[in-house]
């Protein structure tokens, strides 16, 4: 496979990846404020840390896919 | 450099003008080709998914501060509702509960035992009332149905039960000592 094609599957998986760690977020919020709604405010703490790590996780992919992109890119002049 | 720029998205021409001469008012208004104004990349929409995904770790930050440190019920008071006596087996009575903005319901089941519930339904917020016959609690805005023995939903829009009130029978007074959520 050369550079090209893994270039684009490689930011296909990374799409395909952080749009289902988003909707994963999304269930997260929604959980976390039907709990505070409900006065249940023991899961709030471990929501938002578990979200964070989950933005944390899609920024990690995101640099890593366009530090690819870079070197692939640096080494194409 | 943009994206565009770098030579990785396709070309994008602009469209063909259909008739030499000078170019019709509508094109000088919207000079950007279609297909170039809804092309986004890959790379565009990783960022954009990536930057969704941090303002939803923030609203989680946020709710978790709201939860921490938000606005908590105040202190449960004693407060006199009615007498037991005033309410006759399937009957109900109306109150409010711990403050004057917080309609609740007492009922009295078909088991004889006084139970107190929040009116607020937890669907919308519309009052719910109570049916005798069927001894539950019932939403006319949306046709929820809570139990009127422990308010948990059982029929209906509503996922949540509503929230009790925990009452105290001193002689003949029935007695509000508190409201769990």
């Amino acid at each position: 496979m050369d550079t090209t094609a893994r270039g684009t599957a490689l930011m296909t998986a990374i799409c395909a990846f952080v749009g289902f760690i988003v909707i994963i977020q999304l269930w997260l919020v929604s959980a976390a404020l039907d709990a505070l709604l409900s006065g249940d405010r023991t899961v709030l703490a471990p929501a938002a840390v578990a979200s964070l790590v989950l933005a944390l996780v899609n920024g990690g992919l995101l640099l890593h896919a366009l530090h690819f992109d870079r070197a692939v890119r640096r080494a194409a002049r | 450099m943009s994206d565009r720029q770098r030579g990785d998205a396709p070309a994008l021409a602009p469209a063909p003008r259909a008739q030499a001469g000078p170019a019709p008012r509508w094109r000088e208004d919207f000079p950007v080709p279609w297909a170039a104004d809804h092309y986004v990349t890959r790379r565009e929409l990783a960022k954009f998914l990536t930057l969704g995904s941090a303002l939803l770790a923030a609203a989680n930050g946020v709710i978790a501060a709201v939860g921490r440190w938000g606005r908590r019920a105040p202190p449960a008071s004693r407060t006199v509702i009615t007498k037991a006596s005033a309410v006759p087996a399937g009957g109900s009575l109306l109150f409010r509960y711990p403050t004057a903005d917080d309609p609740c319901i007492l009922v009295r089941g078909d088991d004889g035992v006084l139970r107190a519930f929040s009116q607020v339904c937890t669907h919308l917020s519309c009052a719910v009332v109570h049916r005798a016959d069927r001894d539950e609690l019932f939403c006319p805005c949306h046709h929820g149905v809570f139990s009127a023995t422990d308010g948990r939903p059982i029929a209906g829009p509503p996922t949540r039960r509503l929230p009790v009130i925990r009452i105290d029978q001193h002689d003949d007074d029935v007695v509000a000592i508190g409201k769990e959520p």
